[in-house]
C-alpha cells in the first residue's frame, strides 16, 4: 500500500518559488496497475521521483507499506529501493561499462542476495534475452536495453514497481511488448505497477488513471479490471 | 565487500585506458624517487664499508704545518696514554713532476711520501697484479698513475725528477685505498717513501704541505684519542680524525644530497598528483550517471565511494610498480663514466628506495583523488530522471550577503576538512622526503603561493574576457563561451600547467644559473698560469725567465707576496673575540687564510668602506699596531667593522692589526688573485714570506710545457700550475655534476609535458558534445579548430607566463638563498618557456580534439 499525505513539491527560481507539485493526496492499494498522465511540466515525473525516494517532498509525507519514507536519509532511501523498489527509466540507464548479465546482477550483488547469477540468468530468460546476456549496452537495441533495465528492476523481486515513460523512447510495436511485459509481471508476480505514461490505450487499461496538470490533480479515474491492451490499439 | 571488489575489476575492465595517464604520472613520480634515493643509498653503503679505508688508519692526525719538537713531544705524550698498536707517518703536497729523458713537460702531482706501516687498512692496488710492499718505494722508487705515464712519455723502471731529484717509476697505482671520491684533485698522485720526499728539497719555508700522523689504535681507544688530541691540540692547528667521524661526515653529507634529491622526486610525485587529482575530477563526471544508477538501484554512499577509491588505489599501486621498473632500468642505463667518477661503486635498487617509493606514489595519488572522489556523495539518483549533471555542477549563485550566507551553506564541511587533512598530509610527506620540516614546509607553501595565484589569475581571466562574448567574430565569441561556461575547465588547466611549468622553467632557470657559475673561470687574454712557493731569492729569476718566455703583449708576470695567517681575535664594535677558541665558533673565520700586503688597490677591488692607505707610505717598521684591508663578505659574515681590532697568527708571530677599509672583490676577475685580508706595507715586509704569481702563459701547449719544465728544473721547490690544465679538470667535475642537474630537470620536463597533455586531453569530453551540436547547426571543421586553438592559447599563455614569473621568483629565491651564487634571471628562456608552453598547450589541445572533430556529430549526440 502506498499512501500520499498532502505532498508537494517547489524549488527556488530566482527570487521566487516554483510550485512543481501541488499538495496531493494519494492511496494505491497493492497489486494494482496505476498510470499517471498529463501533458509535459505536469509534475508526473515528478510525482513518480517522490514516491521512488529519489526527491524529497517540500511537504508531506510518503508511506509506503506503513513505513514513512520521508523520514529516512540517502543510505536508507537506497536500501529501500534496492530491495521494495524497481524502477525502469525513459531512457534506460544501464551501466555502460557492464554486460546486460551484469547489469541485472548489481542490485543483487549490492543486496547481497545468494545465488544471484542463475536468478539474472532466468531474468533475462523471463525478458527473452538469455541470448545476449554477455552483450554491452552499446551492442543491445534500445528495446533490448529497455528490457534488461526491466529484469534488473526485477531483480530483488520487489513488490513495487516504478517506470518513467518506459516507452516514450522506443518505437510502437517496441513499446507495446515493453508494456505487456510489465504487465505481464503484474499479473504473475502481483507486483505494484506505477507508470508515467501518455499513452491514452495504457492509462484507459489500468486500474487506476490519475491525471496531472499544473501539478494538481484534475482527475482520478479507475480503469477496466482487465489490464490486457486490445490488440487494435495504437499509440500516438 | 564483494559487490565493491566486483565493481572495481568490471570497472577497471572497462576503462583502464582512460586512466592510463594517471599511473603514467604516478610511475614517473616513483621513479624518480626510487633511482634517486638507490643511488645515494648504494653510494652511502660502499662508502661506509670502507670509511677506514678512506683514512686508511684508525685516527689520522694532521697538521698545515709542520711538526715542531714541542707538538710532536706533546703528541707522542698523548698517544702512550692510548692504546695505539702502530704509527706511520705521512706528508701530502703538490709539486711538479718531470721526465729525467722525454718530453721536455712538466706535471703538476699530489705527491704523498709514505712509511712502511701505510696503509694500515685497506689495499693499494696495482696494475699487473704486482703486490704494494713498502720496498717498491725504498730507495728512490715511486709509484704513479697511468696517466702521468702518458703526460711525461715514460714508462715503469724510467725515472722521474721530483724537486730535483731523480725516481725510479717501480709501479703503476691502479687503486689506492680512500681515493674514491671522484671529486676534484690538482693532480694526478706519486707515492715516495717518506725518507726521501724530505729530503727532495721540498718542503722548504712556506710550501704548503699536509704533515699526517696515521694511528692503528685497538676500537675503545678510538674515540678517546680522537677528541683527546681535538680538544687538546686545537690552538696548535693540529686536528684529527676517526674513520667513525669519517663514517658521520660522509654519512651526513650524503643523507643530506639524498634528501634534496628525493624532494625532487616529490615534487615530481606532486606533479604526477596534481594530473591524478585532474583525472580524477573529470573520471567523477564521467561517471556521475553510473553512479546514479547504482545508487537507484540500492547502493550506499559507502560502496560507490569504495568502489572508486579502491579503484584508484589499485591504479597508483600499479603506477608505483610500473615506476619501480623504471627506476630499475634507469640504474642499469647510468653511462660508466659516471658510476667510475664514483669511484665505480655498485648501484642497484635499495629495499627501502623501494619501499619508500610504494608508499609516496600510492599516498600521494590517494590524497590527491580523494577530495574530487568525495564529489560522488552529492550525486543524486534523482538526475537519471532530468538526464543533466546538474547535481554536481555549481548552481548560478545569488550576489551579495545573501549569497556569502548561501554559499557558506553549501560548503561541504566534509570536503573542505578534507581537502585541509590532504594539505597537511602532503606537508607531512614533503618534510619526510626533505628529511626536514622547514624544506618540507617551504615547498609546499612555494606550490600553494603559484597554485592559489593560479586559481585567482583563471577567475580574473573569466572576468577580464567576459566582454568578448559578444565579439563579432564566432571562433573569438565561442572560445570565451568556452572559456567561462559552466564546469568550465579552466581553472584545471591553469593550475595544472601552471605549476608544470613553474616547476620545469624553475629547475632550467636554475640549470642555466649553476652551470654559468661553473663557467667563471679563466678569462681569454687573463693569467692562466700561478706559480706558487716562490722564494724571496728566486724571484728576479722567475721573473726574467716568463719574460723571456711569454708571448709578445701578454701582461708582464706579477709576483705577489704571500703569507698564511689565521685570525685569533677580534675587538670590535660588534663582535669581541677573545682567542683562537672563541673565533672558531664563528666558523670559517677560523680557516687559515692567505694574505699579501701592497699599497695600493687591484683594478678587480674596490673600496666600499673606509679609506685604504696611500701608495708609498709603509707603516713604520716599529709601529704596534698594523692595518688592514678586509673584503666585503668578511664585514658582512662576521660583523667586523672599519676601526675594529683583529689579532692573527702569522707563521706563530702575532700581529695585531686596525681594519681600515673593506674592500669589494670581483672575483669572476682574478687576474689579479683576490685576497681576503691585504695588510699595509710595513711589518710585514720582514717577516718571512713566499711569493706567488699571476702570468698570462704562452698560448701554445708545447711552450707551455717546456715553461713549466725549466721554472722546476731551475727552481725544484716551485710548482707551477697551469690553470687551463685545472680548468680541464674542473670541467669534468663540472661536466657530471651538470649531467645530474640535467637528468633532473628532464625528468620534471618530462613529466610536466604528460601532465599537460593529460590535463588537455582530459577537457576534451566537455566538447565532444557541443563540438557535435555546433557540426549540425554547420560548423566547419576549420572554424571549429580555430575556436578550440583561440580558446587553448590563451590558456598556454596565461600558464606559460605565471609559470615563468614563478621561475624567475624560484631561481632568484634558491641562487640568493640556497647556492649563495650571484642570480641571472635568464630572460630569454623565460620568454621561450612560456612561449613553448603556450604553443605545446595549443597543439596538445586541437591534437587530443582531433577525433571529436573527425567524428560524425550523430556518433556523439546518440551517445548522449
Amino acid at each position: 500500500m502506498i499512501e500520499l499525505f498532502g505532498v508537494s513539491k517547489s524549488v527556488p527560481s530566482g527570487s521566487s518559488t516554483l510550485t512543481i507539485l501541488h499538495p496531493i493526496d494519494l492511496a494505491i492499494p497493492d497489486g494494482q496497475v496505476v498510470a499517471i498522465t498529463g501533458a509535459s511540466g505536469s509534475g508526473k515525473s515528478t510525482l513518480l521521483g517522490l514516491i521512488a525516494g529519489l526527491d524529497a517532498p517540500t511537504s508531506g509525507r510518503i508511506v509506503i507499506d506503513g513505513m514513512d519514507i520521508t523520514a529516512l536519509d540517502e543510505d536508507a532511501l537506497a536500501r529501500l529501493r534496492g530491495r521494495r523498489i524497481g524502477f525502469v527509466f525513459q531512457f534506460f540507464h544501464l551501466l555502460p561499462s557492464l554486460t546486460a548479465l551484469e547489469n541485472i546482477l548489481v542490485p543483487m550483488e549490492i543486496a547481497g542476495v545468494p545465488g544471484a547469477r542463475t536468478r539474472a540468468l532466468a531474468l533475462l530468460d523471463e525478458v527473452g534475452l538469455s541470448e545476449r546476456g554477455h552483450h554491452y549496452p552499446s551492442q543491445l537495441s534500445g528495446g533490448e536495453q529497455q528490457r534488461v533495465a526491466i529484469a534488473r528492476a526485477l531483480a530483488n523481486d520487489p513488490p513495487l514497481l516504478l517506470a518513467d515513460e518506459p516507452t516514450g523512447n522506443l518505437d510502437s510495436t517496441t513499446g507495446r511488448q515493453i508494456i505487456d511485459l510489465l504487465l505481464n509481471v503484474n499479473r504473475s508476480r502481483g507486483t505494484t505497477l506505477v507508470l508515467v505514461t501518455h499513452d491514452a490505450e495504457l492509462a484507459a487499461v489500468a486500474h487506476m488513471s490519475i491525471a496531472l496538470r499544473d501539478g494538481r490533480v484534475v482527475s482520478q479515474t479507475s480503469g477496466t479490471a482487465d489490464t490486457r491492451i486490445p490488440a487494435s490499439a495504437s499509440r500516438p | 565487500m564483494s559487490f565493491v571488489l566486483k565493481m572495481v575489476v568490471r570497472e577497471l575492465r572497462a576503462s583502464w585506458r582512460r586512466l592510463l595517464f594517471f599511473f603514467i604520472c604516478v610511475a614517473i613520480g616513483v621513479a624518480a624517487i626510487v633511482t634517486l634515493r638507490s643511488i645515494i643509498q648504494s653510494l652511502r653503503t660502499g662508502l661506509m664499508r670502507e670509511a677506514r679505508a678512506t683514512i686508511a688508519a684508525d685516527v689520522l692526525v694532521q697538521s698545515n704545518r709542520a711538526w715542531t719538537p714541542e707538538i710532536r713531544a706533546d703528541l707522542d705524550q698523548r698517544f702512550a696514554l692510548a692504546p695505539v698498536e702502530a704509527r706511520s707517518e705521512s706528508i701530502e703536497t703538490a709539486t711538479m713532476v718531470r721526465a729525467e729523458h722525454g718530453a721536455a713537460v712538466a706535471r703538476m702531482v699530489e705527491l704523498r711520501g709514505v712509511e712502511s706501516g701505510y696503509p694500515f687498512y685497506g689495499v693499494l692496488v696495482l696494475q699487473n697484479g704486482k703486490p704494494y710492499s713498502h720496498q717498491l718505494l725504498a730507495n728512490g722508487g715511486a709509484l704513479v698513475r697511468p696517466e702521468l705515464l702518458a703526460q711525461l712519455g715514460v714508462q715503469e723502471g724510467d725515472r722521474i725528477l721530483i724537486g730535483g731529484k731523480p725516481f725510479t717509476i717501480r709501479g703503476v697505482i691502479d687503486q689506492e685505498p680512500g681515493r674514491r671520491l671522484g671529486g676534484f684533485s690538482l693532480g694526478s698522485r706519486v707515492f715516495v717513501d717518506l725518507a726521501d720526499l724530505r729530503s727532495a728539497g721540498l718542503l722548504v719555508f712556506g710550501s704548503r704541505a699536509n704533515y699526517q700522523i696515521l694511528l692503528k689504535v685497538r676500537a675503545d681507544g678510538v674515540d678517546r684519542l680522537t677528541r683527546d688530541v681535538r680538544t687538546g691540540f686545537r690552538d696548535r692547528f693540529v686536528n684529527a680524525r676517526s674513520y667513525r667521524s669519517t663514517e658521520d661526515q660522509i654519512g651526513e653529507s650524503l643523507q643530506r644530497a639524498e634528501n634534496f634529491l628525493s624532494l625532487v622526486g616529490f615534487v615530481i610525485v606532486v606533479l604526477g598528483g596534481i594530473g591524478v587529482w585532474s583525472v580524477t575530477r573529470v573520471f567523477v563526471r564521467q561517471k556521475i550517471r553510473s553512479v546514479a544508477i547504482l545508487k537507484c538501484v540500492g547502493a550506499s554512499n559507502a560502496q560507490v565511494l569504495a568502489t572508486y577509491l579502491l579503484q584508484v588505489a589499485l591504479l597508483a599501486m600499479a603506477g608505483s610498480l610500473i615506476g619501480v621498473a623504471l627506476a630499475a632500468g634507469a640504474i642499469r642505463a647510468i653511462p660508466p663514466s659516471l658510476t667510475e667518477s664514483f669511484g665505480g661503486l655498485a648501484y642497484g635498487l635499495t629495499p627501502s628506495a623501494v619501499l619508500q617509493g610504494l608508499t609516496v606514489g600510492l599516498l600521494v595519488s590517494v590524497l590527491f583523488a580523494l577530495v574530487p572522489l568525495l564529489d560522488v556523495r552529492r550525486v543524486k539518483p534523482l538526475l537519471l530522471m532530468r538526464g543533466a549533471d546538474s547535481n554536481v555542477s555549481a548552481a548560478t549563485q545569488p550576489a551579495g550577503a545573501r549569497g556569502a550566507m548561501s554559499w557558506l551553506r553549501r560548503v561541504d564541511w566534509l570536503q573542505a576538512g578534507l581537502a585541509a587533512s590532504v594539505g597537511a598530509a602532503l606537508i607531512g610527506v614533503a618534510a619526510w622526503q626533505a628529511g626536514s620540516w622547514r624544506a618540507g614546509a617551504a615547498v609546499s607553501i612555494g606550490f600553494a603561493t603559484v597554485a592559489g595565484v593560479l586559481y585567482v589569475v583563471a577567475f580574473l581571466l573569466v572576468r577580464v574576457v567576459t566582454p568578448l562574448a559578444a565579439a563579432p567574430w564566432f571562433p573569438l565569441r565561442h572560445a570565451v563561451i568556452s572559456l567561462r561556461r559552466p564546469g568550465n575547465q579552466t581553472r584545471v588547466i591553469l593550475l595544472s600547467v601552471g605549476l608544470g611549468s613553474f616547476f620545469v622553467l624553475g629547475v632550467r632557470a636554475l640549470q642555466g644559473n649553476l652551470v654559468s657559475e661553473f663557467d667563471v673561470g679563466v678569462g681569454r687574454g687573463g693569467a692562466d698560469m700561478f706559480i706558487v712557493d716562490v722564494q724571496r731569492d728566486q724571484v728576479e729569476g722567475v721573473q726574467a725567465l716568463l719574460r723571456e718566455r711569454q708571448d709578445a703583449g701578454a701582461a708582464p708576470a706579477r709576483l705577489v707576496p704571500v703569507l698564511r695567517a689565521r685570525v685569533t681575535g677580534v675587538r670590535g664594535r660588534e663582535v669581541t673575540l677573545e682567542n683562537a677558541g672563541d673565533v672558531r665558533g664563528r666558523g670559517s673565520l677560523s680557516r687559515e687564510y692567505v694574505i699579501t700586503y701592497r699599497d695600493h688597490i687591484e683594478s678587480n677591488e674596490e673600496v666600499v668602506d673606509g679609506t685604504f692607505w696611500s701608495a708609498g707610505d709603509p707603516l713604520p717598521a716599529d709601529a704596534p699596531v698594523s692595518e688592514v684591508s678586509i673584503e666585503e663578505s668578511i664585514h658582512e659574515r662576521f660583523n667586523i667593522h672599519v676601526g675594529d681590532e683583529m689579532r692573527f697568527d702569522v707563521l706563530s708571530r702575532p700581529l695585531v692589526a686596525r681594519v681600515t677599509s673593506v674592500r669589494h672583490v670581483e672575483w669572476g676577475d682574478a687576474r689579479s688573485g683576490g685576497f681576503m685580508f691585504v695588510f699595509r706595507p710595513g711589518s710585514l715586509a720582514q717577516a718571512p714570506h713566499t711569493f706567488i704569481g699571476f702570468v698570462k702563459g704562452p698560448d701554445d701547449p708545447a711552450a707551455r710545457g717546456r715553461l713549466q719544465y725549466d721554472l722546476v728544473a731551475r727552481y725544484a721547490n716551485i710548482t707551477a700550475i697551469d690553470g687551463r690544465e685545472i680548468i680541464a679538470r674542473l670541467q669534468k667535475v663540472i661536466d657530471n655534476a651538470v649531467l645530474g642537474i640535467s637528468i633532473v630537470g628532464g625528468i620534471a620536463l618530462l613529466s610536466g609535458v604528460l601532465i599537460l597533455i593529460g590535463a588537455v586531453a582530459m577537457t576534451k569530453f566537455q566538447r565532444v558534445y557541443e563540438a557535435a551540436i555546433l557540426r549540425t547547426l554547420g560548423a566547419s571543421t576549420r572554424l571549429l579548430t580555430m575556436t578550440l586553438a583561440l580558446e587553448y592559447c590563451a590558456l598556454g599563455l596565461l600558464a606559460g607566463t605565471i609559470g615563468a614569473a614563478g621561475a624567475l621568483g624560484l631561481s632568484w629565491g634558491v641562487t640568493r638563498f640556497v647556492f649563495d651564487i650571484p642570480w641571472r634571471p635568464a630572460p630569454g628562456l623565460l620568454a621561450i618557456g612560456a612561449a613553448s608552453t603556450m604553443l605545446l598547450v595549443t597543439a596538445i589541445g586541437v591534437l587530443a580534439s582531433a577525433d571529436v572533430l573527425r567524428k560524425k556529430p550523430l556518433a556523439t549526440l546518440r551517445a548522449e
